[in-house]
């Protein structure tokens, strides 16, 4: 070895010596906002190995051989990473002040009027499986949510009407993007089901008031569903029914998935062992598809959501006033397209953009006339989301809403009407989520809507703000002005209208822990410019205003516990709702005949290890609704009894992969009255004789059995029943 | 020529030192987490993690750290905050080392973690996403003894609530013991666990 180079390394290991002899110690305190210390945090130099972990006073102190300008990180679970870059010489006897992070669970939440079902939520009131195992609800989303505060008990009906609203006051979205004709026809004494099957679905969110400015033409409350991202793994479902059969498909790729799912609906042979009151000529007949297509990309994700049903029906209805009965034949067609990307920009901006379009069709006879209507819906919308901080976050975006209604009316007149409109809206709409801290935060948003067909421009504030009152409870408010053009059945007559408001007023305390949550709204509902006209039913030759108004208010209370006793699982839900309106024929301000004063839904669920099984109950009770009886003074003078209906299920696991289910709707055979329907003249005794509106059967029952074949072997068809 | 040596003598050393610094501070967290300080051990391989921002396997560790010291935990605030940051590190590991078997494994294990917390909320929606994680695993490293072995278990687990045999996974799990005989980690930080486990579960097959 030569000199030069002993002498190099010899200085080579000064110099590192020399390095370990310039270490510094970097020592400090780690507190939160209050001044109380964390243990446990992770304090470090970045892109170093030099760190520590606060002890349990939250001191800390390392030596590190680093010099000159560096950054200092101090992390620990549910708070926001503190950084500091500075000299090294200055690190010493710091105090490090760590904000908590307002992202993390157990921060408040905007929820006034909001319940959710979904996965890793806290606020979460119901579960995906809730859809499709709670006894009443026969798989349906519609069914599980009625179980909800809020909603009324309209049994022959079976749409969502909330708070003193009308069904058509409730907007469903698909992907954030608005489905025009969410439920398929029945007859006029069955519950109708949401069109769209709960298997392509895992996130329902149900605003049933003070909703984001994101949302609009929706009076009452919004229904959001979200298709499933990302499918597990390639299967094929089967089911067969007592009332059909359904088939249903999941291919997987690299970066992209199908589903497809076919059902097929015949209710005959059901009413051959089970007689109902209907008079069937074709008993009720549904053939439907559905696919869900999704591409991944680097930063986004693509949806595209098909579906398409026919409905068919012939029957001869019963009526006070006509002893042969009423024919009535039904023939609907309906095709939804959904398609919608979502993705970031960069790390703080998001773009969201969506596009439906929605194609119904029905051919109705009834007695001698005919008529068939056509409606075209399309819905676009534009959606950014900017995040300045996990504190203050922007949404804001613009959407386009077109429809295109006609009818064709025909009769024993040889003329026929032709008739319609285009009811379209442009919106615009902002809004700001702003945490003040873990306990304090803000949502403030504006909509504006622009009607083509009524040339006016409509601006709607919406604010809600929430309070933590405790670790496990908090307080929230929500106010909120909402607008909503008339429903077809309206505007195809008359279109010198305007939109209908709403204005909604919410206080609601919430606790919520270890599996258990209980909530309580008050809130108070001022309607304006509802539709009036002087007619016994919306018709060409009425004349229509919009001096209609009405209010409602109420308290909606919900406990659920899933904690306490072993492998039980219960929830509670009550409404008060006081509510009169003075609208469409009323003569005066009235309780209306969709309103019950209170409502009450009990739920429950018993897993049974040892049998593999499931059994659950549903118990539904709503006080009477109003009805007109013409034999003594009034307008809607009377109420029917009131409702009850206990509904039982059982899912059994007969192997992995094949499922037993059975459930028996309102098995004690309570015999409920919906309403009378009065003879347009009195009797000889001046009497005017009525008939009790009933359901097509009081009982409902349905056997199903489900097989999941996939690769795998396990997986199976319980999260859909 | 001079400058030449002092540049790469410089050069080795500085690597030497990286390495080292490496190897310490990776010796240093597996004795705090044998040491049953697994909140030290964690925050340990976080630096690492934080300066071997192209290695993955201080972010495989320290989401291992949290997921093993998961199980059996009762407080159901500090599980959830637990896992989430498991999952944060496991997407961090992901990110560096795409279709990674030993990171598939990890994940479907919190899956596991999850599943195991409270089967009621989790069972039904992630028991579908372990069977395919194993699945997507077993196509890319069939000889891998914690995919066969992991996998194995968790069929157990679903056969036992089944009231079906058990046995048939006992033939996997010999499998993955002669795959662990013969198993030689790329280095000596890559994941070489589980031996032990397998040993164990292959006792109560002989029950």
């Amino acid at each position: 070895m030569s000199y030069n180079l002993k002498a190099l390394l010899l200085v080579s290991l000064i110099i590192s010596s020399q390095i370990i002899a310039q270490s510094s110690i970097i020592s400090g305190k780690v507190v939160d906002t209050k001044g109380v210390s964390v243990a446990g945090a992770n304090v470090y130099l970045q892109g170093t190995y030099d760190g520590s972990t606060t002890d349990e006073i939250g001191n800390f102190s390392f030596k590190t051989s680093e010099t000159g300008t560096q950054t200092l990180l101090v992390s620990y679970i549910s708070y926001e990473t503190f950084t500091m870059v500075g000299d090294i010489k200055f690190m010493k006897d710091l105090i490090v002040k760590l904000r908590e992070d307002v992202n993390t669970l157990d921060a408040v939440v905007l929820s006034a009027g909001t319940f959710q079902a979904g996965d890793n939520s806290k606020v979460n009131v119901l579960k995906p499986l809730d859809v499709v195992t709670t006894a009443s609800a026969l798989g349906d989303f519609v069914g599980a949510l009625q179980t909800l505060p809020g909603t009324t008990t309209v049994a022959e009906d079976g749409r969502l009407f909330v708070r003193g609203g009308e069904a058509d006051e409730t907007q469903i979205f698909i992907d954030g993007i608005r489905v025009f004709t969410p439920y398929t026809p029945t007859t006029n004494n069955s519950p109708t089901r949401g069109r769209y099957s709960p298997f392509l679905f895992d996130g329902i969110t149900f605003s049933t008031g003070g909703y984001s400015a994101e949302y609009g033409q929706a009076l009452s409350s919004v229904l959001l569903l979200n298709t499933i991202d990302e499918p597990d793994q390639d299967k094929t479902d089967i089911g067969i029914m007592s009332l059909g059969a359904t088939l249903g498909n999941t291919q997987r790729w690299n970066n992209s998935s199908l589903s497809v799912n076919g059902s097929y609906i015949n209710l005959a042979p059901y009413n051959e062992v089970f007689p109902s009151r209907n008079n069937w000529i074709k008993p009720f007949e549904v053939f439907s598809g559905e696919a869900v297509y999704r591409k991944k990309y680097d930063s986004g994700l693509l949806k595209l959501y098909t579906a398409y049903d026919n409905t068919n029906f012939e029957l001869i209805q019963e009526d006070i006033n006509q002893p042969e009965g009423i024919r009535f034949k039904l023939k609907n067609n309906n095709l939804y397209f959904n398609g919608s990307y979502q993705g970031a920009l960069n790390e703080t901006w998001n773009v969201f953009g969506g596009l439906s379009y929605t194609l119904g069709n029905n051919d109705l006879k009834i007695t001698d006339m005919v008529i068939n209507d056509n409606e075209t819906g399309i819905h676009a919308k534009l959606k950014f989301k900017k995040r300045f901080s996990n504190r203050f976050k922007l949404n804001f975006g613009t959407e386009y809403l077109a429809s295109h209604f006609e009818e064709n009316f025909s009769d024993t007149n040889p003329n026929q009407e032709i008739y319609g409109y285009n009811n379209n809206i442009a919106a615009a709409f902002v809004e700001a989520d702003i945490f003040l801290s873990k306990e304090i935060a803000f949502k403030i948003g504006l909509r504006t809507d622009y009607s083509e067909l009524f040339q006016s421009f409509n601006v709607a504030p919406r604010l809600s703000l929430a309070y933590k009152t405790s670790k496990s409870s908090q307080l929230s408010l929500a106010y909120g002005n909402f607008f909503q053009n008339p429903s077809s059945d309206i505007l195809k007559f008359n279109q010198d209208l305007r939109a209908q408001n709403t204005s909604h007023y919410i206080l609601n305390y919430q606790y919520n822990a270890e599996r258990k949550i209980f909530r309580a709204e008050a809130y108070y509902k001022d309607y304006k410019h509802l539709v009036k006209y002087d007619t016994e039913y919306a018709q060409f030759d009425s004349n229509y205003n919009s001096s209609g108004y009405g209010f409602a208010q109420g308290i909606d209370l919900f406990w659920r516990d899933s904690k306490s006793i072993k492998n039980v699982d219960y929830w509670v839900s009550y409404s008060l709702l006081d509510t009169k309106r003075d609208y469409r024929n009323y003569p005066l301000e009235a309780q209306p005949n969709f309103a019950n004063t209170h409502n009450l839904s009990i739920v429950g669920k018993y897993w049974i290890n040892e049998w593999r099984s499931q059994v659950g109950f549903s118990y539904a009770f709503a006080s009477g609704r109003t009805y007109t009886n013409p034999n003594i003074e009034g307008f809607l003078n009377e109420k029917t009894k009131a409702y009850n209906s206990l509904s039982v299920n059982w899912a059994y696991l007969i192997s992995p992969q094949k499922i037993l289910y059975a459930s028996v709707n309102n098995v004690l055979g309570f015999k409920n009255i919906n309403g009378y329907q009065y003879a347009n003249t009195a009797n000889p005794g001046g009497i005017f004789e009525r008939r009790a509106l009933q359901p097509a059967a009081d009982q409902f029952f349905f056997v199903g059995f489900f097989w999941t074949i996939s690769e795998d072997k396990k997986s199976n068809q319980l999260d859909k029943l | 020529m001079q400058k030449l040596v002092i540049i790469l003598v410089a050069f080795v050393m500085s690597s030497i030192s990286a390495q080292s610094n490496y190897e310490k501070g990776m010796q240093k967290a597996f004795e705090l987490w044998g040491s049953n300080d697994p909140a030290e051990a964690s925050n340990m391989f976080e630096r690492i993690a934080n300066a071997e921002p192209d290695n993955w396997l201080p972010a495989y560790y320290a989401a291992q750290v949290n997921i093993v010291n998961s199980f059996g935990l009762k407080d159901e605030e500090k599980l959830t905050a637990q896992l989430k940051k498991a999952q944060d590190l496991i997407n961090d590991a992901t990110a560096i080392s795409k279709n990674n078997p030993e990171i598939l494994v990890l994940q479907a294990l919190l899956y596991t973690a999850w599943v195991a917390s409270d089967g009621a909320t989790y069972g039904m929606t992630m028991s579908p996403k372990v069977e395919a994680i194993y699945a997507q695993a077993e196509q890319i490293a069939p000889e891998n003894p914690r995919v066969v072995y992991c996998k194995a278990e968790w069929g157990i687990g679903g056969a036992k609530y089944f009231g079906q045999d058990t046995k048939p996974f006992c033939k996997d799990l010999e499998r993955a013991l002669d795959l662990f005989a013969n198993f030689k980690p790329e280095s000596p930080f890559h994941p070489n666990w589980g031996k032990e486990r397998v040993e164990m579960l292959l006792e109560s097959c002989k029950e």
